[in-house]
């Protein structure tokens, strides 16, 4: 047996080999692995996440969402985690609306997950989240307050993906989609999640919101109208578009092919169509600029029917008037009682040079830059490729050329805005996250297309044309004039021309002074009375009555009323050198030349509705109004500019 | 009076049990409030949602899709011709006036 000094001495040097074990581990996982571990501890107890942004909301001109994404929620149950599991099924039955009967079958199958996809909104798993045992697993959805109403327009997202697909959802994603955010989570040893603030890495940046031109009720004036206009005619499809010829924006946008219930496409910006009569005015606009006819020169109508020679050996086409007239025509009365036979003579003036650039300038041909993604640049062949003796009568006729809705609405608003052609539009503004504008339409003029006299000319055959003996009487109103031009043209599908089968259509400018609007109806194969002046102009009359009746549509009413007031002399035209210049537009060009002109918006907070709402009229906004009593602030607010013509809404206590 | 060694030890621990008593209410109010933002949050999501939902519903209910049959079948009225309401002009003069 050793001696106690040796034995304490043993017993010594064993525990200093022990700490200098324990300290030689630690120095080996402190410092020359500290950095591994430390990953392996963050990992296990940290979690990074995606933190997804909130896409951007699409609104109508005066607010209306017409998409908004929401939170919608998954919910996960694991049995065996809850503490009264007749509470936890009592609630879940009532909040999320599974059948009872369901819902017991799968807790009585024992599973220990049960999983209910939905998806449920936030309102729906409110009551369940203090529930322990029921899991809810939440995704950013896009959601359509006002479901179908310009769905074809406004498209959709990827059911893959959070990215548009079609329509402006597809055009405006990258200003619609948002920034993601990250965040570190911290985990329990069971895996939980604890949210910590003090670990938020980047937060989400929601995308911007976009107001667009459209106008909801208008919107639905025309979507109702079109449907119900297609049903009554037995057609077979048919579109409508409003626009506003001062700024260019689009106000309603109508499609339908087929039956309602079918999924619609936007054929009015995709589907280009032979536009028939309603054409008859841009060849009138040509001869015009080119000094080819004067106002008192007539030609003969042979009757309602003429055989044209359209090659050298002798051979001839037939064109016939509907309308048929004894006597000579002026390009007017052509025009009035859209005679083919006149105008095919008339444009063989034309060089085929003259004629095609017209129509360029108009603006068919190519797209008109609208927002939409697909849109169609519309059928107008090169000069080098027409018939030498034949096309420019069909051109004239409105035949041998494709136009698509939106084009033949931006032609008419040219027409309409003193021989300004402006780019449509859909996008009225644009504001990020936190309210602050990033963008507003301003019109865009695209060129001047025919000088002011031509267009004032171009006027007075449209009046013509909607007046007393004119194919387009039944589009007349009672109080308020109109101006407009009928088409009605054999369809042309799949290369050849279909016996039998006709496109209507009208075109119309609302009010005939200083017009508002322009509306274009077409109406695909109706049965039965097929002219547009039966189909399509008093379908443009009744829309144009429920939207004067409308008060939420935006018309600006007082100048309706009296359109010899001062607001209306402001729209001073734009002077213009005589005869068809090339471009007669000042360049660059600057908002105050246009009758649109930017200008600041009023301080009106403070006084009565009524006042404030008299104030903007007379600075030449439209007014919508939120609330009454007295005003609290105005969207655009005060001193901000907006365009002449554009609402202001007024927000009220 | 002079501090033996227990008493420096004593006062070590009671200022350790300090630091540990701070962090460790420091993280339950940070805990908590994060719960309870957790919390506004979903309620305003579901606050959110709900909103959605009564607008869509307002603006169904208020749409002519549903008005206008209504009016038409209930209360015998019709769309009215342009010949049926008139706009009146506001005299410059009552501008001043509510």
């Amino acid at each position: 047996m050793a001696k106690p000094s040796a034995r304490i001495a043993a017993v010594q040097f064993g525990f200093a080999l022990g700490v200098a074990a324990i300290l030689g581990r630690a120095a080996q996982v402190q410092i020359i692995e500290g950095s591994e571990w430390a990953k392996e501890a963050a990992r296990k107890r940290t979690e990074r996440v995606v933190l997804p942004a909130r896409r951007g909301a699409l609104y109508d001109r005066n607010g209306v969402p017409l998409a908004l994404t929401q939170e919608f929620y998954h919910v996960g149950i694991a049995p065996n985690e809850l503490d009264d599991v007749a509470t936890a099924f009592r609630l879940l039955v009532r909040n999320l609306g599974v059948p009872a009967a369901e819902l017991e079958r799968e807790f009585r199958a024992r599973k220990p997950w049960i999983y209910l996809h939905g998806p449920f909104n936030a309102t729906q798993v409110q009551a369940l989240r203090p529930i322990t045992g029921v899991h809810l697993d939440g995704e950013f959805q896009r959601f359509y307050p006002s479901r179908d109403l310009a769905r074809p327009i406004i498209g959709g997202l990827s059911p893959d993906r959070p990215a548009g697909a079609a329509g402006l959802e597809l055009s405006l994603d990258s200003l619609l989609t948002g920034q993601p955010g990250a965040a570190v989570l911290l985990k329990d040893r069971a895996g939980r999640r604890y949210e910590s603030p003090a670990r938020l890495l980047r937060e989400p940046v929601a995308g911007n919101d976009v107001t667009l031109t459209l106008d909801a009720e208008l919107q639905e004036i025309a979507e109702r109208g079109l449907a119900e206009a297609l049903a009554a005619m037995n057609a077979a499809g048919g579109d409508v578009v409003f626009l506003d010829p001062l700024t260019g924006e689009l106000l309603a946008l109508a499609s339908q092919q087929g039956s309602s219930d079918e999924p619609q496409r936007a054929s009015s910006f995709t589907d280009p169509f032979e536009p028939g009569s309603t054409a008859k005015l841009f060849t009138a606009a040509a001869l015009l600029a080119h000094h080819l006819v004067d106002s008192t020169e007539a030609v003969s109508a042979e009757h309602g029917r003429w055989e044209m020679p359209v090659a050298r050996n002798g051979r001839t086409r037939t064109i016939t008037d509907s309308h048929r007239s004894d006597g000579k025509l002026t390009l007017a009365q052509a025009i009035q009682i859209s005679s083919n036979i006149v105008m095919a003579k008339f444009s063989s003036r034309l060089q085929p040079e003259q004629q095609y650039e017209t129509l360029r300038d108009f603006g068919f041909g190519t797209p008109t830059g609208a927002e939409f993604p697909s849109e169609s640049r519309g059928r107008l062949a090169r000069p080098d490729r027409w018939q030498p003796m034949y096309t420019r009568a069909s051109l004239a006729m409105g035949y041998e050329f494709g136009v698509t809705p939106v084009q033949l609405a931006a032609a008419y608003g040219a027409i309409a805005n003193d021989g300004i052609l402006l780019a449509p539009t859909l996008v009225r503004e644009v504001r990020d996250p936190t309210g602050r504008l990033l963008y507003r339409h301003v019109p865009e003029p695209v060129r001047r297309v025919v000088s002011q006299e031509i267009a004032g000319r171009l006027k007075d055959f449209l009046r013509g044309a909607v007046g007393e003996g004119g194919t387009g009487e039944k589009a007349q109103l009672v109080n308020y004039t109109l101006l407009g031009k009928t088409g009605t043209a054999v369809r042309f599908e799949d290369g050849h021309y279909v016996r039998g089968e006709y496109t209507a259509s009208f075109a119309a400018l609302f009010p005939a002074e200083h017009p508002q609007l322009v509306v274009i109806v077409k109406i695909d194969n109706p049965k039965g009375n097929y002219y547009g002046g039966l189909t399509a102009a008093p379908v443009t009359r009744s829309m144009l009555e429920q939207a004067l009746a409308s008060q939420r549509v935006a018309i600006d009413r007082a100048r309706l009323a009296a359109p010899d007031s001062a607001a209306a002399s402001e729209t001073a035209p734009i002077p213009t050198p005589a005869g068809r210049p090339v471009v007669a537009l000042r360049w660059p060009y600057h908002p105050s030349d246009s009758v649109t002109s930017p200008r600041p918006v009023p301080d009106v907070a403070g006084r009565s509705v009524r006042e404030a709402a008299l104030a903007l009229h007379r600075r030449g906004f439209q007014v919508g109004l939120r609330g009454l009593g007295r005003v609290v602030r105005t969207e655009p607010a005060a001193g901000q500019s907006a365009a002449r013509g554009s609402s202001v809404i007024i927000w009220a206590e | 009076m002079r501090l033996k060694g227990r008493h420096w030890l004593t006062l070590w621990l009671v200022v350790f049990l300090f630091v540990l008593l701070a962090i460790t209410t420091r993280q339950t109010a940070g805990f908590r409030t994060a719960r309870h933002l957790r919390d506004l949050r979903d309620e305003r999501t579901a606050l959110e949602s709900r909103r959605a939902e009564l607008e869509r519903r307002i603006r169904l209910a208020s749409s002519r899709q549903v008005l206008v049959p209504l009016a038409e079948r209930s209360l015998g009225l019709h769309q009215p011709t342009d010949s049926e309401f008139v706009l009146f002009v506001v005299p410059a003069a009552a501008g001043g006036k509510p």
